[in-house]
């Protein structure tokens, strides 16, 4: 289990993941929303150090934060008329969406804490890289490759949905 | 370090690599195809299809797993592939008179619709959630491009839009759930999940129920079942047609394909559990997709809901599970696969270039203009309200029989009633076809069918008019594709 | 039996649709001489069917048997008993009467109408001699799809409104005969849909299962008859169905209701039969004094002539429910009673309606003294009808009251007003219309045609015969009779 620091430590960024994603939904200036998702996003890479992931870690700053908020960052000030705070950010059905969530939340919290976690005996391999390098050339080489195709095809969508005739 | 490469059987996924690298060089020729020459894409996409489906058969009784445990062969996953190959090829023949139509004929149609095929097709043959996942997405992502590909038009890219969201939506909980069931498992592997859950009392594991519940979400919304069917009217309005008939044909099949075979295969030693929650998404789906269907106005909108209504019934095969209720979905998918994309051909031969003429106004009449169009798109409604002896009626009676056989008797009360309703809506079409005069129409000129699409109307019929009149063959093809798994 | 009649009997005529199709567009007389030729040998094989069967035994005759769809355990099964062959020699004659009158009657889309016909024929052939609960069904359902468009496309008043109200209900019930199908189905070992072999086996189950399943049928085979309450289609789909059809609707396809409950309600669930006897007793007499009564409030001829078919399958249904040789035999003797005269009486209709335009009793007035063959026809076979001794409805309803007296001793007496009733409306129908002063306004209506002549006159041959020498036909169906009454008291 997770010592005393390492225990405060995951609370805390805890607290920056789910303050932050908070924030994210009910800013009304959608350009702060991206900024607070950046947050979001390092609490998470965060976690992930604790758990001594680190290459996930890196990768989660690298890719989220890196490229897919600062491109939503892009996205927004390239266009008038999102920057301009002019949109609605408020959701008409906030009472419905907040019942369904904290009954979601209490049967999820229900959930976790009646199961019995499934831990490995070993310990963190310190070699991640080398691990899931590994990992993806032997054991996940179907799905790797499957991965390229997704990304083959989703780039050929992009092109035909941005391409002028 | 060692490195030890698994043992892979290529000629295992060989139809896949066909479809995979005749996409890639689709992409590759098309640019150098002129104007006039851009059809040759086409012709490779159907000859790729037409190869997947050769080597295919020669898997054909062939069980055997490549890809540490991660890719199945067995005539389960074999017979979907046939369905999403014939699916697949009827598609791309109608799609070429259509897209020269509207003047969207691009390669990377084709290509898409492979990757699409392909996706499927893993979906199909993938025993490791992580492949089900991926599967899925290839399958989603290129339907999203090509709901939205008339890009002119804005039902297309409302459709296209649509469709991404609610599908992201829906990967979201498919992702969620795979995680807790990793969670609680250790593995994604179908094999060691079922041996997790045999072996320890999973009813008290919430986490895998947790899990169970997402997947059946994620799944849900893929299969377009009530109450995730929300995003089907307007993406199958919005979308080209050719592509609205193949939404409802190959992805829901290969929704289908990995629901079953996560649920009764993997989920099956708590069946009991989760019937419940699918006998009332079954009764709903089939209820709400009927009664909505009979207030349309537009045959696309109408055949989006009959299409929900079908996943209905073949949720009732599900509910029923055990061998015939796994072969009746089978043989219920690979009939739906036919006649309704023979209906979704006629609706296709009726547009003209910018003006689809989907109305159920368009119909009237069309007795007298065109009878033999007419005729089989009679066919292929009757056949649709599962009426004898088509394939719909074999169909249903397999479905339903199965039902019956494992104690459901009210679910197919619903179920009998429920088709009772469709035929309302059904025979609608056919009153406005064969029993009123044209009236909006004006110009009463000859309908043109191209001749890919007459191709596709003969391979429809005959399918349609074979699985219901002599279904023997194909019934016991869907009965040893699950005879294995058993 | 090598020879495969019923199967000729039962797929020429759709040999004929595909040849008719097949036609050029325009060809209406070699079209209508095609129909006629491909109804005409069913009718004569019908003729040897009659010749062949061996009335003394109720053993299944002219055998056809092959497996279908072995891995479900369905079997192509053909056969017919006593109660099978006089249905079909009926639905044979009928057919190619109601081919013959359309000659005239149909002049928009021929080609159609008489493929559409043809394929009618199909599927009541089939119901008459499948054995096979699945192929049973299948021809049950097939019938449906002609029946609608002939009554959609070339009926007259609110035709698309009568065609899928027809759909829909008849649709309705047979759904119901599907589950139970499949219920019967899964419920006997081996899984079997041979209705024969179910019948043996059927017993055996438990009686909650058979009450069950004998409902389920009920409501199927009821909407047919049909019985009240599910009778509302009845007068709809009459009033609106071009004449022809109208003939083979009350001459053919309401018959396949009782047909349902002789050949499998009654032998196959005898608990069923036993517990539900009282409560379908009491539904035949709703149908006969309730069917009688809104004959005696109709104008339209038609419209009466229909809800009197109401009534008088409540005779039907009176001689079944008691389950007595008499009885049942009564119940045969009225389907072929009703068809014969029933059908008559509507393509008589159709010819006034066609002179006329219009089938208000009252507007009409002393034909006698214009048409005296048409009213002469006419008055016969609504003497027929109302059951004048001498005839064939006479014989039948005599032998349902004999037959079912013993059983229902309050209900029968009852339902003997209906005979009342129904010659009261008739009466007061022939008095009004071929009586009395003529009206002027009818001075050019012409006299009923050879053709048409041609197409009554067979039926009231056979009216009058089967009144006079019922022996003929009592001989055919005892054997079988005997045995479903065996069976359904077991």
């Amino acid at each position: 289990m997770l010592t005393g620091v390492s225990e405060a430590v995951y609370y805390i960024l805890a607290a920056i993941i789910i303050g932050s994603g908070v924030m994210v939904v009910s800013m009304k200036n959608i350009f702060h929303s991206a900024l607070f998702l950046v947050l979001c996003f390092f609490g998470v890479a965060g976690i992930y150090i604790l758990l001594s992931a680190e290459f996930i870690a890196a990768v989660q700053v690298l890719i989220y934060v890196g490229a897919i908020t600062i491109l939503m960052i892009f996205a927004i000030m390239l266009t008038a008329r999102l920057y301009s705070a002019q949109i609605k950010q408020s959701n008409e059905q906030v009472v419905p969406g907040l019942i369904i969530v904290s009954a979601l939340l209490v049967i999820t919290i229900f959930a976790l804490s009646k199961t019995t976690w499934k831990l490995s005996s070993q310990a963190p391999e310190t070699q991640t890289v080398a691990e899931i390098g590994k990992l993806l050339m032997t054991t996940y080489v179907l799905p790797f490759e499957i991965v390229s195709v997704v990304l083959l095809s989703a780039l050929i969508g992009a092109i035909v949905i941005a391409r002028r005739d | 370090m060692d490195w030890i490469i698994p043992a892979v059987n290529l000629k295992l996924i060989l139809p896949e690599i066909v479809v995979c690298l005749f996409a890639i060089l689709i992409l590759v020729t098309d640019p150098f195809l002129s104007k006039e020459r851009k059809i040759w894409s086409a012709h490779l996409s159907w000859i790729a299809v037409v190869i997947a489906f050769i080597a295919n058969i020669r898997l054909w009784n062939l069980q055997e797993a490549t890809f540490t445990n991660m890719f199945l062969v067995d005539n389960y996953a074999t017979f979907f592939k046939f369905i999403f190959l014939a699916g697949s090829f009827l598609i791309i023949l109608i799609s070429m008179s259509y897209l020269k139509r509207e003047e969207i004929l691009h390669g990377e149609y084709f290509s898409l619709i492979l990757f699409s095929t392909l996706g499927m097709m893993l979906l199909a043959s993938g025993f490791d959630l992580v492949v089900i996942f991926l599967g899925l997405e290839i399958m989603s992502v290129s339907l999203y491009v090509l709901a939205g590909f008339k890009r002119s038009d804005l039902a297309s890219n409302e459709a296209s839009l649509k469709y991404f969201l609610m599908g992201a939506f829906a990967t979201g909980f498919l992702l969620y759930g795979i995680v807790m069931i990793y969670g609680s498992v250790g593995s994604t592997n179908l094999g060691q999940i079922i041996n997790h859950i045999t072996s320890n009392d999973a009813g008290s594991n919430l986490l895998i129920w947790a899990g169970a519940g997402l997947l059946l979400v994620g799944f849900g919304f893929k299969i377009a079942s009530v109450p995730f069917h929300m995003w089907v009217p307007d993406v199958y309005q919005g979308a080209p047609t050719p592509i609205t008939a193949f939404i409802s044909a190959g992805p829901k099949a290969a929704g289908f394909a990995a629901l079953l075979r996560v649920f009764l295969f993997s989920f099956t030693t708590i069946k009991m559990d989760w019937t419940m929650i699918v006998w009332i998404m079954a009764a709903l789906t089939m209820s709400v997709g009927n009664i909505v269907a009979l207030a349309q106005s537009d045959i696309k909108r109408m055949l989006a809901y009959s299409s929900i209504a079908h996943a209905g019934y073949v949720l009732v095969a599900l509910v029923a599970g055990g061998e015939t209720g796994v072969s009746s979905a089978l043989f219920y998918l690979l009939a739906y696969t036919f006649m309704n994309i023979g209906a979704f051909t006629v609706v296709i031969a009726l547009g003209r270039k910018g003006q689809d003429n989907t109305k159920l106004e368009d119909y009237s009449g069309l007795g007298s203009r065109s009878p033999i169009l007419a005729i089989l798109m009679t066919i292929f409604l009757f056949s649709l309200a599962g009426f004898p002896p088509t394939a719909g009626f074999m169909a249903k009676f397999y479905v339903f029989g199965s039902a019956v056989k494992s104690g459901f008797t009210g679910l197919v009360i619903i179920g009998v009633l429920n088709s009772l309703i469709s035929v309302y809506y059904y025979l609608r079409i056919v009153v406005l076809m064969f029993m009123q005069a044209p009236v909006t129409r004006t110009d009463n000129e000859r309908i043109k069918v191209a001749f890919c699409a007459i191709l596709v109307l003969i391979i429809s019929t005959w399918a349609v008019l074979q699985m219901g009149i002599f279904p023997q063959s194909l019934l016991s093809l869907a009965q040893a594709s699950v005879s294995s798994i058993f | 039996m090598n020879f495969p009649i019923l199967s000729l009997m039962t797929f020429i005529p759709l040999l004929g649709m595909v040849v008719i199709l097949f036609t050029k567009e325009g060809q209406d007389k070699l079209v209508r001489y095609l129909a006629a030729f491909f109804t005409f040998i069913p009718l004569v094989l019908s003729f040897i069917l009659l010749s062949r069967y061996q009335g003394s035994t109720s053993q299944i005759q002219f055998v056809e048997k092959f497996d279908w769809i072995p891995s479900l355990g369905i079997t192509y099964f053909m056969g017919a008993d006593g109660l099978s062959v006089p249905m079909l020699f009926l639905t044979a004659l009928l057919g190619f009467l109601s081919v013959i009158y359309s000659f005239g009657d149909i002049k928009e889309k021929v080609k159609q109408y008489f493929a559409f016909l043809l394929l009618l024929e199909v599927g009541m052939m089939g119901v008459f001699s499948a054995l096979d609960f699945f192929l049973f069904y299948i021809f049950w359902e097939i019938v449906l799809v002609p029946m609608y468009f002939l009554i959609g496309i070339w009926g007259h008043g609110r035709k698309e409104y009568s065609a899928i109200k027809f759909f829909l209900y008849t649709l309705f019930g047979s759904l119901f005969m599907l589950i139970g199908i499949l219920a019967l189905y899964f419920n006997v070992e081996p899984h079997t849909l041979n209705i024969m072999v179910l019948i043996e086996k059927t017993p055996l189950l438990t009686r909650s299962f058979q009450l069950l399943t004998f409902a389920a049928f009920f409501v199927a085979f009821a909407v047919k008859v049909p019985i009240f309450p599910f009778h509302t289609w009845l007068p709809d789909a009459h009033v609106d169905a071009p004449t022809a059809v109208s003939v083979i609707l009350a001459g053919i396809l309401l018959k396949m209701g009782t047909y349902g409950f002789l050949r499998i309600s009654y032998p196959m669930f005898p608990q069923g039969a036993m517990y539900f006897a009282i409560p379908i007793a009491i539904l035949a007499l709703i149908n006969i004094v309730y069917g009688a009564l809104v004959c005696m409030a109709q104008k339209d001829l038609k419209k009466m002539i229909a809800y009197s078919s109401v009534s008088h399958m409540g005779y039907c249904m009176l001689g079944i429910a008691a389950v007595t040789v008499t009885g049942i035999s009564g119940c045969v003797f009225q389907m072929v009673s009703h068809g014969l005269i029933t059908g008559a009486l509507f393509l008589l209709v159709g010819v006034l309606y066609e002179r006329a335009h219009t089938r208000e009793i009252g507007a009409f007035g002393g034909l006698w003294i214009k048409l005296p063959v048409y009213s002469g026809l006419m008055i016969l076979f609504c003497l027929g009808s109302l059951g004048l001794p001498g005839m064939s409805g006479f014989i039948s309803e005599f032998m349902v009251f004999i037959g079912s007296y013993p059983a229902f001793k309050v209900i029968v007496p009852l339902a003997v007003i209906g005979v009342v009733i129904t010659a009261a409306y008739f009466l007061r129908m022939i008095q009004a219309m071929f009586l009395g002063t003529f009206n002027t306004k009818w001075e050019g209506l012409s006299e009923i045609s050879a053709r048409e002549i041609f197409t009554v006159v067979p039926l009231a041959i056979l009216m009058i015969g089967i009144g006079v020498f019922p022996s003929p036909l009592a001989n055919m169906i005892k054997a079988t009779v005997e045995n479903i009454v065996h069976l359904a008291v077991r």
